[in-house]
């Protein structure tokens, strides 16, 4: 009677056990028979299709919800803007294919004739001030969070559909006002329709979206410059970076955006079956410092400067996804980088020497330097984009093994950014592109000290001066030097912590695509240039 | 010595996990003498080396050493899931008590706080408030403590329940025992016994627990070693160095294995009627 008890209980543990697996094994096969199975159809049925990979920044792509949205509108290939940037960041003509201005105040935009919405729609010069004139009144209204305020204000933009014509009236002098068109924000949408759908000019328009999953593609029939490569395509927004190797790999997408884990990176740039594509990209790593702090002190940046090994940190510790530099402005773009002295390069000796001379000492020998009688202890903030956190932790290892406390804390961007707007941080990391509209000077602004604030309060006189005069020269030789200047201040005076400069990547299978480049200004992804392999 | 022979004879299973969690809270206690290198000392150069001589389990992303991290880690997580499992057999069991022998108003009140506890997913609600106080490991076994508590407050309620109107209680109360006499004496040792059993058995699932909290950025902070958190830097890395996932890994799964089987051979220790 026991045995056959047991034999009972191990027969149902038996049974239990191989449906279990049956079930997970049965899950699995259907599932990647799904996915693989959907692409393949769609391939045979609708002519050429690609899959993309990548991360999901907004679930909106109209300009006017935010800076993310309006990034996706440009990056899937849905909208374009009047200008654009091409892979050397100078500004080309887009929608516009002309343009005329004396005074750099008044500008005379013509928009190319016979361009075309994806619903067909015409693109004409009132068409164009409708949809510049609906972002403005999203930020006046407060119906959109996108600020195109930030960068250029008009006080009158006429159409004249008859000469094609657009007249913008700028409130001020604004010498840069094509690489500000080609900014997200300003990208041109059909406002006769944009109470449904968000409708552009791109070389293809949504067919649907199913929120944080997949937006479905197709082609733009009207499609004004040169031949549409594929039929559809399908973005899978895929938050992890190894997925999204995983993915490529496994054939369930054919390309994907910046995979930021160094690993993976390295395993697809060794296997030929893979075409990586990799761009000394126009972002910046930093950490900035928080002047309202312990880190006024001018000792104490400096020796922080000195101790950090960048080199060591881009090349191995973020596995070479940032190339390393000593400057706010990337060494691959052409801001004189040259001509730039690194007055606080690595060197670890000299960081403990000039912490020691400054008095900056542990006198109670528990491992961590005081300065005014307190111990330092740095609250260093991080969000876990593009390897920050990593910068982060390897910043905080080293300053720890000087004598520097440092606590790092990962934060979400949205609550790091709220930290950083209220000062509450000694160091906080950030990465951000430099030349957003083709130009630096907006972001060489925020050193400045009357925007200086949610940058942690940096403030150098000669500094402001410089900047001042940056707004208002015209000529370019005048503007580079200013540049230049100001970029050496910002290094002498320790004023923020340079990590490196991000690269860009794409990778794609070689079988399946060409054309896969990423270009430097990221607002592009999905282009008329990636399409089917031969 | 003798009687401890006896009782080895009697209990193998038990004694053979007593000591293997001995060894386990011994390589905690002396971890300094046991690792190889200082956990936190980085050397950046050196991240992500594979297994060798001079590093047994190779190398973390900072360069740091890993099997000296798994041993410091083993620190973190034991004195983690020991505080935790302390923390609610006390909080639980105490409330259990006095929800069940005073009733009324006061066990409708705990009991129905336990009640909405258990009504949530406890996993999702520990990320709730782990998410709320911050990360640090400290605020994940508060999160965890917060959500993990009722299970004792409702076994407590229910020995004490059991044996309220047995007549050796009721000659305690005629013969003028004080109430806290009473709990003391009767209720708190009746229940004890499970109690003891079912917490021995949770330190296993409560350090899996606090793994899975760090795992997820709630727990542990950088450069904290401990396991969960240390699984979670390794993940990046699964398939070009396994090892920062394999190591701390299977540290989490031996732990949980002794603190699990040491718990079941209690139960048969403590409780012999199931013999």
């Amino acid at each position: 009677m026991k045995k056959a008890k047991k034999f009972t209980a191990v027969f149902l543990t038996a049974v239990l056990a191989a449906s279990l697996a049956a079930c997970s094994g049965g899950s699995g096969s259907t599932s990647g028979s799904a996915s693989s199975g959907g692409s393949g159809s769609a391939a045979s049925a609708d002519g050429a299709h690609l899959n993309f990979a990548c991360y999901n920044y907004s679930n909106s792509m109209d300009p006017i919800t935010n800076v993310n949205s309006s990034w996706c509108f440009l990056r899937y290939g849905v909208g374009e803007c009047l200008f654009r940037f091409d892979e050397n960041v100078v500004v080309e003509e887009a929608l516009c294919d002309s343009y005329e201005t004396e005074d750099y105040i008044t500008w005379v935009l013509h928009i190319r004739d016979g361009v075309q919405f994806s619903n067909g729609n015409e693109v004409t010069a009132s068409g164009v001030k409708a949809s510049l004139e609906r972002v403005y009144e999203a930020e006046a209204n407060g119906t959109g969070n996108s600020t195109p305020s930030q960068y250029v204000t008009f006080s009158s933009i006429e159409a004249d559909d008859a000469a094609g014509t657009v007249t913008l009236v700028c409130d001020s002098q604004t010498v840069n006002l094509p690489g500000i068109l080609a900014y997200p924000w300003y990208g041109i949408v059909d406002t006769s329709v944009i109470d449904t759908e968000v409708i552009g000019t791109g070389p293809y328009c949504v067919s649907s979206i199913a929120e944080n999953s997949t937006v479905e593609l197709v082609k733009n029939e009207y499609y004004w410059d040169g031949e549409v490569p594929y039929d559809s395509i399908t973005i899978y927004l895929t938050e992890d970076s190894t997925t999204k190797a995983m993915a490529l790999k496994s054939g369930d997408v054919d390309l994907v955006e910046n995979i930021t884990t160094a690993s993976d990176l390295e395993e697809l740039e060794a296997d030929s079956n893979y075409y990586v594509s990799t761009t000394a990209g126009v972002r910046l790593g930093n950490s900035y410092f928080n002047f309202n702090g312990v880190l006024a002190n001018d000792a104490l940046r400096q020796a922080i400067l000195y101790a950090i090994d960048d080199t060591t940190m881009c090349e191995v510790t973020v596995g070479g996804m940032y190339t390393a530099g000593c400057s706010v402005l990337p060494s691959s773009l052409f801001y004189g980088y040259d001509q730039l002295t690194d007055t606080f390069a690595y060197d670890p000796d000299r960081a403990v020497q000039v912490l020691d001379d400054a008095g900056i000492v542990d006198t109670d020998g528990d491992g961590c330097r005081e300065l005014d009688g307190e111990n330092i202890n740095l609250n260093y903030i991080a969000y876990s984009s593009r390897n920050l956190d990593e910068f982060a932790q390897a910043v905080a290892i080293t300053l720890e093994s000087i004598g520097i406390g440092c606590t790092v804390t990962v934060q979400d961007y949205d609550t790091a950014l709220a930290n950083q707007s209220a000062g509450s941080f000694d160091l906080i990391t950030s990465n951000a592109i430099v030349v957003p509209t083709g130009d630096p000077t907006g972001f060489l602004g925020n050193f400045y000290s009357g925007n200086s604030s949610t940058y942690g309060y940096y403030s150098n006189e000669e500094y402001d001066a410089l900047y001042e005069q940056l707004l208002t020269t015209t000529d370019s030789d005048e503007q580079l030097q200013l540049i230049i200047d100001m970029q050496q201040i910002l290094i002498d005076d320790a004023a923020t912590l340079v990590h490196g400069y991000y690269n860009s990547t794409f990778a794609s299978r070689a079988d399946a695509v060409s054309g896969a480049d990423i270009t430097p200004m990221d607002y592009y992804w999905i282009t008329t240039e990636i399409c089917p392999a031969e | 010595m003798a009687k401890l022979k006896n009782f080895i004879k009697k209990n193998p299973s038990f004694t053979v996990f007593l000591v293997l969690a001995v060894l386990l809270v011994a390589a905690a206690v002396f971890a300094p003498l046991i690792a190889t290198h200082d956990p936190y000392e980085a050397v950046l150069g050196d991240a992500v080396q594979p297994p060798s001589a001079g590093h047994w389990f190779g190398t973390d992303r900072m360069g740091r050493d890993l099997f000296s991290r798994v041993i410091f880690g083993a620190r973190t997580s034991l004195t983690a899931a020991l505080a935790l499992v302390g923390i609610i057999v006390v909080v639980g069991t105490f409330l259990g008590i006095v929800a069940g022998y005073f009733g009324g108003v006061l066990d409708a009140v705990i009991m129905r706080i336990a009640d909405m506890m258990i009504s949530f997913p406890g996993m999702v609600l520990a990320i709730a408030v782990a998410g709320i106080l911050g990360g640090g490991i400290v605020n994940a076994i508060i999160a965890l403590s917060i959500v993990s508590w009722t299970k004792y407050a409702r076994l407590a309620r229910s020995m004490v329940l059991k044996i309220y109107n047995r007549d050796y209680i009721a000659a305690a109360r005629v013969t003028g025992s004080t109430t806290s006499h009473i709990l003391w004496k009767y209720m708190l040792p009746n229940a004890l016994p499970t109690i003891l059993i079912t917490g021995a058995t949770d330190i296993g699932s409560m350090m899996l627990e606090i793994a899975g909290l760090s795992f997820l950025g709630f727990g542990a902070q950088p450069p904290t070693a401990e396991w969960g958190y240390m699984l979670n830097e390794g993940r990046a890395y699964i398939t070009a160095a396994p090892w920062l996932m394999i190591f701390p890994g299977l540290a989490i799964f031996v732990t949980v294995v002794i603190f699990n089987l040491l718990g079941d051979s209690l139960r048969d220790v403590l409780d012999p009627r199931d013999e």
